[in-house]
């Protein structure tokens, strides 16, 4: 309450009256205001009260409330791994299962009808695990990744299929926190253990249309688009390049600045772009305020090189997306596109690729093969790669006459493939001496050593130097998969190629095929499998069917790594599901910080606001009594 | 020297206490009026008689003025102070109204409706394929749209007020400047244009203070008096000029941003009048904080609609489109997008999005890349016709112009449309798979297309149904620094509304209080000088009643010694 300052020589009954009015409105307005906060418990009711509290007030509160999704989305994670992690553990109490059967299987005193009676217990343990594979939370198939509306296993030709996705979900759990609160099911399931992945780099050349936002950019960091500094030696030119979106949005940038010269175009190793200087356009290129877009665009250049010299940048790295054209990969050189042959189990099927033009044509040609083979732009985004979602079939990749499976370099077998990889790992059977013996049309029978090869071409070239060039030349096909071995001795018998001592080097290597006419077409016996839980069980039944202990001990290792595998998945849930727990108490304590700081700022002190109550409480009875008094007094009432 | 003239020296005084009475009467009965200056009678000794060569007798008490005891300098200090208490207590009224429409700091406010909204994308993400939680996302954008709508509503409705009472207060200013030419004419008349240098008509002077006081209320004035003539002054402007009422109206003008503004203005020459304090100078300020609290608002939804929209039209909802038509209408398709003769509310600029035409059957995709060339080069830049003939030329899809708004349809009921990527804003500018429609608070709402279907509502960044990433992308926008926002987020920017508000609002509850002891102080140092005391005047009154009966003792002396003479003869 602000005192009224008088300094006055009289004072007039008005004033005195003014004075007593006013001083008992004020007191009674802040009367009012405490009481207000006595009987609400509230320091600030409106903004206004006091603007810098409540300005905190209301980030607090904010906080508060955006905590609250916090503390949401830790319950959800923490019941949908809860739930994750019971799955798991059913799982592993399976496989163990599977397991047992299997050693208990081993051995001598086992009859085959026990065994088959075992492969009965193992085919219910295969629809557990299948049940398992496509449980549901509250309407999330938990195995799914973000195809979680479907069920990510499903029964297929010879096999279970995932088609589910490895993208697991994300979601915030504090500021900066994201963290996944799915399990990749095809990781659990080793649903897609295997693939065939394209070991060439197809890069794309750059054109006028690519899209800055597909280059990985000259420091792989992407370009993060800002302005850069053009200057010729004389002129020098800010060139804004924040809207750009594609290659030729920076071309018509730059050359539309005018500097001196200098125009920009891709350069002949289409993986760059160029400047290029006329006259003596001594050319720099450099940062506008601490940006990197120069260093990014790969044409970042503080010195000059000289007069007319052009500024050749680095490679910007254009990546492989559905929208690039086929005849842009390989930096321009494009592919082959006769089309593909794709066999999955007993399913085959010819991809034909000539009318395709982008990646995205490839791709959903694969996809759309019916072998349920999937094709993928690989997460660099430099190449394709095959992938065979069904567990317990084999799939091959092969050419159809054309070299597009090589220039992907996704064939399943070629000259350069090793022996070592074949058969799924297990190799080429050797032995001292020759593996091979070929027995020609005109009779004659020649032995092949091939102890010392170690790709398939030099399988070929082994099987050409024993016969000296003549009779049967081997070669590798051009349509399929396989060593053809050709006869040109036109005598009239049956050619054909056996193991020879106790090898299987023929079976191996896919040679002992019929012969049809003078040829022998080899098989693809690199067939990509996938090794996972459901393939493995699908094994142990076969051969416990089978009576193959062999194949029951094989199948057994599968399914202990397999154990192994989700072991480890399922700590990696628990421990995250402790570290959600950890957030959870410390999103709980701050909440607990902050309530009392908010209180602190926004709730009334009552011991303070009471004893102000009742200081202006003794105000306003003061002001009312000397109001009463002084008003009372006048000299009129002692006139006679 | 004669008893006679002794006489007249009584007769005199009789007649001069008389008045001076009067004058205390006067003073008495005025004593509860605020506006009554106190008068005083100035009584001085008649002129002398010569009775001898150097030596002269009084010949009684002579009446010079009945003047009020005024200090104009002090009165016009007061007005001053009159006028800004007066603007303070009305802009913290008004401003207080205007924080009581944002309702912060409670549980029911704007900031609260976006929280719930934001956290339900959050929510939704973690379970992206649920159309229950789609549900509460909608239900949530729509409270947060109409929280936004019935914000600005509820602005305008307390602007139109300060319109409705800016209307009268203009009114009373008027009838008042009337008032003070006319008396400015009657105290001339009455004075004769001598003015009060020995009192002058000093009722109507009263009068005419009054009524300059009631209009200090409104408008700051300044004053200067002339043998009797007070002009008056707003500004440098001249409001009464003698006998001239110059008159205050209002005129409602448009400003550069196509708001309504309202001016106060001189009714006879339509000139501008510069009021800055007052009731009426409050009210103009509130009410041009009011248009700005609404532009911020507005400026606010729009930002709100166009980020989450860009964020949203570059995802997939658990649906295709087999059609989808853009929301705002472009009202010349010929004309680039980012022009503003094509009246889009938003601007897109250079960049590209793709299309993507899935068979529903095989669930394979075809991408096509649109480019939106808005770089100004080559005069080829996109407009809605060319947009649309390229999404046209994509196989599968269909597209058109209707009534200046993009139609996109899937050629056959086996396919569907959706959209990614989109670098250059153009779909959420147009409308197109957008989850806010309107450009600002005042037609904010939630897209009528997904609020009918909302599996369109997306959650997908990848084309997958049950990925997350467009619901994480706009949970996270609320925090988001936007460059639109001057770096700030929407959050932040809200709360920098609200504060703005609040320590205005602040500021004038500081300033009432400091205007309202300035003008107690000064008004208690006019009640010191012109104020009535009671007690004094009771003084006065016994003083001059012992002089009335003094001086009848006098006459009555006088006729004895009279009577004594006459029976002489």
């Amino acid at each position: 309450m602000s005192i009224v300052p008088l300094q006055l020589a009289r004072v007039s009954n008005l004033l005195r009256s003014n004075l007593a009015t006013s001083a008992i409105s004020r007191t009674q307005a802040q009367l009012l205001d405490v009481q207000n906060q006595l009987t609400t418990g509230q320091r600030l009711n409106s903004p206004s009260d006091d603007p810098g509290a409540s300005a905190i007030v209301q980030q607090l509160q904010k906080l508060m409330e955006q905590r609250q999704a916090y503390s949401d989305n830790i319950k959800h994670a923490q019941s949908q791994l809860g739930e994750v992690d019971s799955s798991l553990s059913d799982l592993t109490d399976l496989l163990q299962q599977a397991q047992q059967i299997a050693s208990a299987n081993v051995g001598s005193d086992v009859t085959a009808q026990e065994r088959q009676g075992a492969a009965a217990v193992v085919k219910s343990l295969q629809s557990q695990v299948l049940s398992v594979a496509n449980k549901q939370f509250e309407g999330v198939f938990l195995f799914a990744g973000d195809r979680s509306t479907d069920a990510p296993f499903v029964d297929a030709v010879g096999g279970v299929k995932f088609v589910g996705d490895s993208n697991v979900l994300d979601n915030v759990y504090d500021e900066n926190t994201q963290l996944p609160f799915m399990v990749d099911g095809a990781e659990v399931f080793g649903a897609l253990s295997t693939r065939v992945q394209g070991t060439v780099d197809l890069s794309p050349r750059l054109t006028p249309t690519t899209r800055i936002a597909d280059l990985k950019g000259a420091t792989n960091d992407g370009v993060r688009l800002g302005s850069v500094q053009v200057s010729n030696g004389t002129i020098t030119r800010i060139v804004d390049l924040s809207n750009a979106d594609t290659i030729a949005d920076v071309q018509n940038a730059i050359n539309q600045a005018g500097v001196g010269g200098i125009t920009a175009a891709i350069a002949p190793d289409n993986n760059s772009l160029i400047l290029n200087a006329t006259g003596s356009d001594n050319i720099t290129v450099t940062e506008v305020g601490g940006g990197t877009t120069a260093a990014d665009l790969g044409i970042l250049q503080k010195t000059p090189a000289g007069a007319g010299v052009a500024l050749d940048g680095q490679n910007v790295g254009a990546q492989v997306t559905l929208l690039t054209k086929l005849a842009d990969l390989k930096l321009g050189a494009g592919i082959d596109q006769t089309g593909l042959i794709l066999t999955n189990g007993q399913t085959t099927a010819t991809v034909d690729l000539s009318s395709a033009v982008t990646v995205e044509d490839l791709v959903n040609a694969v996809n759309s093969s019916k072998t349920g083979v999937l094709a993928k732009i690989n997460d660099a985004g430099t190449g394709i790669d095959l992938v065979n979602p069904t567990q317990g079939v084999a799939m091959t990749v092969a050419e159809n006459g054309g070299t597009t499976a090589a220039d992907i370099g996704i064939r399943s077998l070629a000259p350069t493939t090793k022996l070592a990889e074949l058969n799924g790992g297990k190799g080429v059977s050797t032995v001292n001496g020759p593996e091979l013996q070929i027995t020609r049309k005109d009779g004659t029978q020649f032995q092949v050593d091939i102890s010392s090869a170690v790709t398939v071409q030099d399988v070929i070239n082994a099987i050409n130097t024993a016969d000296g060039g003549a009779g049967v030349t081997a070669s590798f096909t051009t349509t399929g998969n396989g060593i053809v071995l050709t006869d040109s001795t036109g005598g009239a018998g049956q050619l054909s190629a056996i193991s020879i001592n106790f090898s299987t080097a023929a079976t191996d290597l896919g040679l002992d095929q019929p012969a049809s006419g003078s040829t022998i077409t080899g098989a693809d016996t690199n067939g990509i499998e996938v090794s996972g839980v459901f393939g493995n069980l699908q094994k142990l039944r076969n051969a416990l069917d089978a009576s193959d202990q062999a194949g029951i001990t094989a199948a057994a290792e599968g399914l202990k790594d397999d154990y192994d595998r989700i072991v480890r998945v399922r700590g990696e849930t628990g421990a995250r599901v402790q570290e959600l727990d950890a957030r959870d108490n410390r999103l709980q304590d701050e909440n607990l910080a902050t309530t009392k700081l908010l209180s602190d700022l926004k709730d009334t002190d009552f011991t303070e606001a009471i004893s102000r109550f009742q200081t202006l409480q003794t105000a306003l009875q003061a002001s009312l009594q000397t109001t009463a008094k002084v008003m009372g007094l006048s000299l009129m009432d002692f006139l006679s | 020297m004669s008893l006679i003239g002794t006489l007249n020296v009584g007769q005199s005084a009789l007649a001069v206490q008389q008045a001076a009475l009067q004058v205390t009467g006067n003073n008495i009965a005025n004593a509860g009026n605020a506006d009554y200056t106190r008068q005083t009678a100035n009584l001085a000794p008649a002129l002398d008689q010569k009775i001898q060569p150097g030596m002269f007798v009084g010949t009684g008490v002579d009446l010079t003025g009945i003047q009020r005891q005024i200090d104009e300098a002090l009165n016009s200090r007061l007005r001053a102070s009159v006028s800004d208490s007066q603007a303070a207590d009305t802009t913290q009224q008004w401003l207080g109204r205007v924080e009581s429409v944002f309702n912060e700091l409670s549980d029911q406010d704007l900031s609260t409706g976006m929280s719930n909204f934001f956290n339900a994308w959050s929510n939704l993400a973690n379970q992206p394929q649920d159309v229950g939680l789609r549900q509460v996302v909608i239900q949530n954008g729509q409270s947060v749209a109409g929280d936004f709508q019935n914000l600005r509503k509820q602005l305008v409705s307390l602007q139109t007020d300060v319109d409705d009472r800016l209307t009268g207060l203009a009114g009373d200013a008027d009838q008042l400047a009337g008032q003070i030419a006319d008396l400015n004419q009657q105290i001339v008349n009455a004075e004769g244009g001598a003015g009060d240098a020995n009192g002058g008509a000093n009722g109507l002077r009263d009068r005419r203070d009054a009524l300059l006081k009631q209009l200090s209320n409104l408008i700051d004035v300044t004053t200067t008096e002339d043998k009797g003539v007070v002009n008056v002054y707003v500004g440098s402007e001249p409001l009464v000029i003698g006998t001239t009422n110059m008159g205050v109206g209002l005129k409602q003008t448009t400003d550069d941003k196509g708001r309504l503004t309202t001016e106060v203005i001189f009714k006879q020459n339509n000139g501008t009048m510069k009021v800055t304090s007052g009731q009426i100078g409050a009210l103009v300020n509130v009410r041009q904080q009011i248009s700005d609290t609404i532009d911020n608002t507005d400026n606010l939804a729009a930002n709100l609609i166009f980020e989450l929209n860009k964020i949203h039209a570059s995802g997939q909802g658990l649906d295709g489109f087999s059609s989808v038509t853009s929301s705002s209408a472009v009202s010349d398709p010929t004309v680039p997008l980012n022009d503003p003769k094509s009246g889009l509310k938003f601007t897109a600029k250079n960049g590209s999005f793709v299309v993507h035409v899935r068979q529903k059957a095989t669930g394979l995709e075809t991408s096509t890349l649109v480019q939106v060339d808005l770089d100004g080069l080559n005069g080829n830049d996109t407009t809605l016709n060319s947009l649309a003939s390229s999404i046209d030329a994509i196989n599968g899809v269909s597209a058109s112009v209707n009534a200046g708004k993009l139609v996109v349809n899937a050629d056959s009921s086996d396919l569907e449309v959706s959209f990614s990527q989109d670098s250059s804003g153009a779909l959420a500018a147009l409308g197109v798979n957008n989850f806010f429609t309107g450009a600002d608070a005042r037609d904010m709402a939630v897209n009528q297309t997904i609020q009918d279907q909302p599996t369109l509502l997306a959650a997908a960044k990848n084309g997958n149904k049950g990925d997350n990433q467009t619901a994480l992308a706009i949970a996270a926008l609320e925090s988001n620094k936007l460059p639109s926002l001057k770096n700030a987020s929407l959050k932040e920017n809200y709360q920098a509304i609200v504060n703005g508000v609040a320590v205005s609002a602040a500021t004038a509850k500081t300033n009432a209080e400091a205007t309202q002891t300035v003008q107690q102080t000064l008004e208690a140092q006019r009640e010191g000088l012109s104020g009535v005391s009671l007690d004094e005047e009771a003084i006065n009154l016994m003083r001059q009643q012992r002089a009335f009966q003094a001086a009848s003792r006098v006459i009555s002396a006088v006729d004895e010694l009279l009577k004594t003479v006459i029976q002489m003869a």
